[in-house]
């Protein structure tokens, strides 16, 4: 291997394991197949989030006690922090790189000189390598692990009666939803009174899908409740007046492509998006 | 004396200390069991009972109720294909605890981590806090009991069934989830050939959570015209929660309505979702009106009313009638 070879190889060892912490482009990667055994369907348990709260117990047991001046405990958190961090460190070959067990020990050793200066100072090494994964992986384990998929969702579609994918039925709301406005705006009135009954029955159909990752009704409140009644409510007496007014028909459909639509792309697309990437 | 009548006059004999003695026993285990001393039942005490063992265990004596439950959603609340799918395969942790509850107290439970597949099932609802719990004071030789009133109180499948349970509890009906949903019958709780007759009969829910048929009676239907409109009234007149009624499932009502033209032709139609995770399931004791704008002549309508449960694509009539104008 010549020189240059080896120092451009070294610099851009240096550079990966800097940047992504700097960079601003965020990589969302797909978490290694070897975390899959510590989540559910493989494991019973959630067992990798149990890990770290073994670690982050012993880790912040190491300060309790120190200011409780509880010297015996003190120990035995920094001893049983080393050896969760050491098992940690064995649990996903692919993410090995992550752990510096020598920071580990060396915070251990620290903290048993029981002063909370030198134990405050070791400890950022540690810790370093904590958020340096936490930055990198988080959201990917999120959206991997945490997120339900709208994929995985049929719904019946209320005028076929038929079930269909959940980004179809999005096709399919979108369309009805431009049959009311479209034949509004050309001031179609008829027209635009039956279409609002299918985008509506439409639209209400959503609220069966909420349950099927939520287990409280209150999350019924937003992007389908009242918002939403009152809005149709009031779309559907416009329409049905002698003379529509385009003012209070257009804050209507405001309302609800805002709190209804788009409020819940919102909070809950943004992980479907991250999904799809990976499905492909 | 002769000999034959001597050994008749023994059978006799033993059989009636047997009977006399089967009814002390009897006497004993249904009425003064608490003169039994704690080391005589310790004889009789099956270890393997308490310690969460598989519902076939709890059938070695207890078959009839054993057999109902088989047969009851609750058994396969775990092993439901539509719940398998709906929980993205059982990976959204926030649909376990009721499918697969490690015990049931009157609160929201936490989910289990052994035999998933028993469902809602013995162990989950009767063995609580180390105890097997019932409804009854009772003597239970192989095991030791404790009486709990919630059996027979509609808070006990409140646990779970929470969304019914506050339905039920603003109609103010008494009748509880049990006397509907559990209706009891004289029987004996055990099936243990011979041991069984030691104990008395009592009163036994039950077991199969019979989900209960909607009729014609339960819901009253009312229909009439006004100039250009149809309408139309729903009424649940005799089930004390709303209908249907779910907490995750989505069982639905179906309205169907086919407007047709003096020359019998169908000219409209409409349709109504009366499902809880819509919201607008039909709520005790309350007339719902539907209204439907007529764009044409219309000379008669006719009305179908069909469910669809929670586990199930089929569809079956609740009633169905034309009504003309
Ligand atoms: C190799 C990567 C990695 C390392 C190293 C790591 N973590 Fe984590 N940690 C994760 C991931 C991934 C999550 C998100 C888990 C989830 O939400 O399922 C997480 C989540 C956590 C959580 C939140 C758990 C929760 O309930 O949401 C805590 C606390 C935590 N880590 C502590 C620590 C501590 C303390 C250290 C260092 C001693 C550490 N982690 C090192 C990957 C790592
Ligand atoms: C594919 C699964 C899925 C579906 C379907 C779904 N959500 Fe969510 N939603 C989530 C997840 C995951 C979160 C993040 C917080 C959590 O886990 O509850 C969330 C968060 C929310 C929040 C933020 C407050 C909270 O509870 O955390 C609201 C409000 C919400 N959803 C409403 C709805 C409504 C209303 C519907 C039905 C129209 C719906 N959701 C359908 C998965 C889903
Ligand atoms: C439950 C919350 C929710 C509500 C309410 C909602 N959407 Fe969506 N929508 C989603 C999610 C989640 C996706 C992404 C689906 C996917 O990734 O397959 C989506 C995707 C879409 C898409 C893209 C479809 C595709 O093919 O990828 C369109 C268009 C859309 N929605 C339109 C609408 C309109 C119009 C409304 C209001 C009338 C609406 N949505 C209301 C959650 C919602
Ligand atoms: C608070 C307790 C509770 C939680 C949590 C819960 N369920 Fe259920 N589930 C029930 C009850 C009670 C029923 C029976 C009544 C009904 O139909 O809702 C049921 C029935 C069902 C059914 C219909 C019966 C079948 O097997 O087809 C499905 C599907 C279902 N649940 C899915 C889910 C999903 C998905 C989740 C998580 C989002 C979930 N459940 C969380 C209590 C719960
Ligand atoms: C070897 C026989 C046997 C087995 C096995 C057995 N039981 Fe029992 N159990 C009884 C008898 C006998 C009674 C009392 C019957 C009576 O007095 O009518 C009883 C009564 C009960 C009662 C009524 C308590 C009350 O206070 O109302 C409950 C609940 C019960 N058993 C639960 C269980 C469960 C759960 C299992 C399995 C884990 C189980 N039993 C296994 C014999 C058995
Ligand atoms: C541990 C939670 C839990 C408790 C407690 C509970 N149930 Fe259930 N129940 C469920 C679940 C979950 C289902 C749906 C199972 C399935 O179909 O997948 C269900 C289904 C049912 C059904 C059938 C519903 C249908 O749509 O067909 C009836 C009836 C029922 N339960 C009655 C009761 C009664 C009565 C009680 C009280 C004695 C009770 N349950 C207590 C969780 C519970």
């Amino acid at each position: 291997m010549n020189f240059l070879r080896f120092i451009l190889i070294a610099a851009a060892f240096i550079f990966i394991g800097i940047l992504p912490v700097h960079a601003k482009d965020m990589v969302v990667k797909e978490p290694p197949k070897s975390l899959s055994k510590y989540y559910p369907p493989e494991s019973k348990q959630p067992k990798w989030i149990q890990q770290m709260h073994k670690m982050s117990t012993h880790f912040g047991g190491v300060f309790v006690n120190l200011k409780e001046k509880d010297f015996e405990n003190v120990d035995m958190h920094a001893d049983k922090l080393v050896e969760e961090y050491k098992k940690t460190s064995e649990m996903v070959p692919e993410w090995e790189e992550y752990f510096d067990i020598k920071a580990a020990e060396a915070f251990a050793a620290a903290a048993k000189t029981h002063d909370i200066a030198k134990a405050g100072k070791a400890s950022g090494g540690l810790g370093k390598t904590c958020g340096k994964c936490h930055a990198e992986q988080e959201v990917a384990v999120w959206a991997k692990f945490h997120w339900p998929s709208f994929h995985k969702i049929k719904v019946t579609d209320p005028i076929s009666e038929k079930e269909i994918e959940f980004d179809d039925y999005m096709g399919s709301i979108s369309s009805s939803f431009k049959g009311v406005t479209v034949n509004f705006g050309e001031g179609q009135y008829d027209r635009a009174a039956k279409a609002l009954k299918v985008f509506k029955s439409r639209y209400m159909e959503l609220k069966s899908t909420c349950s099927k990752c939520h287990a409280t009704q209150d999350v019924k409140r937003f992007y389908v409740g009242k918002d939403a009644d009152t809005a149709f409510a009031g779309l559907s007496q416009e329409l049905n007046s002698e003379k529509p007014n385009p003012g209070k028909f257009w804050k209507n459909i405001g309302l609800l492509g805002k709190t209804g639509c788009k409020h819940c792309h919102l909070v809950h697309r943004t992980n479907s998006f991250i999904q799809e990437m990976w499905e492909k | 004396m002769k000999r034959s009548s001597r050994i008749f006059d023994l059978i006799i004999g033993v059989g009636l200390i047997g009977v006399a003695g089967f009814a002390m026993l009897y006497f004993l285990v249904n009425e003064r069991f608490e003169w039994i001393p704690e080391q005589v039942l310790e004889l009789a005490r099956d270890p393997e009972i308490l310690k969460s063992p598989p519902a076939k265990k709890c059938s070695e004596c207890h078959k009839a109720i054993y057999e109902a439950w088989k047969d009851s959603r609750h058994s396969i609340s775990w092993t439901s294909e539509n719940f398998i799918e709906a929980s993205e395969n059982r990976t959204k942790e926030k649909c376990l605890p009721c499918h697969i509850p490690k015990s049931v107290r009157g609160e929201k439970p936490s989910p289990r981590l052994d035999l998933r597949d028993e469902g809602i099932y013995f162990v989950s609802c009767h063995f609580i806090d180390n105890k097997m719990q019932g409804p009854y004071d009772l003597l239970s030789p192989p095991h030791p009991t404790f009486r709990n009133p919630d059996y027979v109180r509609s808070n006990f499948c409140g646990s779970c069934h929470q969304k019914t349970f506050k339905e039920w509890k603003a109609t103010n009906v008494e009748d509880t989830c049990q006397d509907c949903h559990m209706p009891r019958k004289k029987g004996r709780l055990t099936q243990k050939a011979g041991f069984n007759l030691l104990h008395k009969k009592r009163w036994v829910g039950d077991h199969r959570f019979l989900h209960g048929e909607i009729k014609e009676k339960d819901v009253i239907m009312e229909s009439g015209w006004e100039e250009n409109f149809f309408i139309i009234s729903l009424k649940n007149q005799t089930i004390p929660h709303s209908v249907p009624t779910a907490d995750n499932g989505d069982p639905r009502l179906y309205l169907y309505i086919k407007f047709f033209n003096e020359a019998g032709e169908e000219v409209d139609n409409a349709k109504e979702i009366i499902a809880p995770q819509q919201e607008t399931a039909l709520p005790y004791n309350k007339k719902i009106q539907y209204r439907y704008r007529l764009f044409d002549k219309i000379f008669k309508a006719e009305v179908e009313l069909k469910y669809q449960p929670a586990w199930s694509k089929e569809k079956t009539t609740v009633r169905a009638e034309t009504v003309r104008r």
